[in-house]
């Protein structure tokens, strides 16, 4: 682990809150851009950031000295986006059961709206990219986050997310067919394998 | 070519979760068949672009923001008192009148003698020894603020069902009346108004919850819940306890004055 985290750490499990504070000043940034990743927009990425120090806190006498502390910190945003994103389900199959499935995250006002303009502006690939997730509903989102970049696997995913395989493959299926149709016309095609895979029927 | 991959085949494959009857055929073709091969690359690159991209950055100030928003919700740990050898909100209480200072005192020792492993306390422990430990008096009663904001939480947020749930915050509730009314007397012998008066509905709740009959029906249950809400109680309980933390930084801040040690004498 860091070097100075470890200081830091040990002092903060000791209860040293203002070593606590030092930890949640230097790791926010990463806890938000991860939770950001996750779950698509600002708000609820600081909500995530919340929760999970909340949690890290509270766990902290568990945590292995030797282990990686940001590793762990990781984990427990993860985590937390996750119970976020599974407790806002459960609200919303009260209210609308399709809401989720509806329209992405960006439409719901959270972000600014990728449109093909937008994207062809963009001279970032990290805002191509970052505006693509976008295009995600929140499930999609989450199950190909999780497996795309937390490299779990689709069962994993399906069992954290609390949906059937099938179910969450498709989720994977979707997320994974928006961010190709939003990001191959920035990807150097050779030999038109962009038109060959576009042109592939699903099963 | 036929029996090219579908584009779920294709996505599958690339995450290495193709299914096992499968695994053969579609290795099979891929090895031959250069459209598959070229798409699947494509897809790679596609894929590609997403782990090299940076994530959204939080705005400016984000981890000032994150602790500011975060310090009021944290239990206080016991070891604060490290960087807290100047008192609490206590010496306004221990300078309004030795009398509310031998109560809590008596509360504080009972806590010293019940978390003494030595056993070297007796029943009626001398001032010095609290007195020479006068953050464990500020340890003390930010604890039993935070672990009755916890127990309140708790009950408010629990299901109308929970019964088992119920139990538990009722002994702790039972637990936190003794304590409640120590520092209530306490607070208002020291003129402390505004701290008595949130103990004291406080403790008529902490009472209520304490004896309320074991099967106690959802109903009241829900009575006793609106009733907590009605009162702002968590909110009022939350106010005093980051009260009590500001008058503790300001302490520190001036420099470790402590007026407790002489004025107990
Ligand atoms: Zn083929």
């Amino acid at each position: 682990m860091d070097e100075r985290d470890a200081a830091v750490v040990a002092k903060a499990r000791d209860g040293d809150r203002e070593a606590f504070r030092a930890l949640v000043e230097r790791h926010s940034r990463y806890v938000f851009s991860l939770a950001h990743r996750m779950t698509g927009n600002a708000q609820d990425a600081e909500d995530v950031v919340q929760e999970a120090w909340l949690k890290a806190h509270k766990q902290l006498s568990r945590f292995e000295a030797r282990a990686d502390f940001r590793t762990w910190l990781h984990r427990i945003t993860v985590n937390c986006s996750i119970d976020l994103i599974r407790g806002r389900r459960h609200r919303e199959d009260a209210h609308d059961p399709a809401d989720l499935e509806q329209g992405p995250l960006s439409e719901r006002g959270a972000e600014t709206q990728p449109t093909p303009e937008r994207m062809a502006a963009s001279t970032q690939i990290s805002d191509r990219v970052n505006q693509a997730l976008g295009l995600l509903t929140a499930l999609e989102r989450a199950a190909f986050t999780l497996r795309h970049v937390e490299g779990m696997s689709i069962d994993e995913v399906g069992e954290k997310l609390g949906m059937k395989t099938s179910a969450t493959k498709h989720s994977i299926f979707r997320a994974v067919k928006k961010m190709r149709q939003a990001l191959e016309p920035f990807v150097p095609s050779r030999e038109h394998a962009g038109s060959q895979l576009m042109g592939r029927e699903s099963k | 070519m036929n029996n090219h991959l579908s584009e779920e085949e294709l996505i599958l494959h690339y995450y290495g979760e193709t299914d096992r009857a499968d695994e053969a055929r579609l290795d099979g073709h891929l090895a031959e068949c250069g459209e598959c091969q070229s798409a699947k690359a494509q897809l790679q690159r596609v894929l590609a672009l997403v782990e090299t991209a940076a994530p959204v950055a939080a705005p400016p100030g984000f981890e000032r923001d994150a602790w500011a928003r975060l310090e009021p919700r944290l239990p206080s740990p016991r070891s604060e008192r490290r960087w807290t050898r100047a008192i609490f909100w206590f010496p306004q209480w221990a300078l309004a009148g030795g009398v509310a200072a031998l109560v809590l005192m008596a509360f504080v020792a009972g806590r010293i003698s019940g978390s003494d492993p030595a056993g070297t306390n007796p029943a009626a422990p001398g001032l010095a020894q609290a007195g020479g430990n006068s953050d464990v008096l500020h340890t003390a009663v930010s604890d039993h603020l935070d672990r009755t904001q916890i127990m309140l939480t708790e009950l408010v947020n629990s299901g109308v069902n929970q019964a088992d749930a119920f139990a538990g915050e009722q002994a702790r509730a039972g637990d936190l009346v003794a304590a409640n009314r120590l520092i209530r007397q306490s607070a208002a012998q020291s003129g402390d108004e505004g701290i008595a008066d949130v103990l004291e509905d406080l403790e008529r709740v902490l009472q209520e919850i304490a004896n309320a009959p074991a099967d106690v029906t959802s109903n009241e249950l829900s009575d006793l819940k609106a009733r907590i809400t009605a009162q702002d109680l968590l909110f009022r309980v939350r106010v005093i306890a980051s009260e009590m933390r500001n008058r503790t930084r300001n302490d520190r801040e001036a420099g470790d004055r402590s007026p407790l040690r002489p004025s107990m004498s």
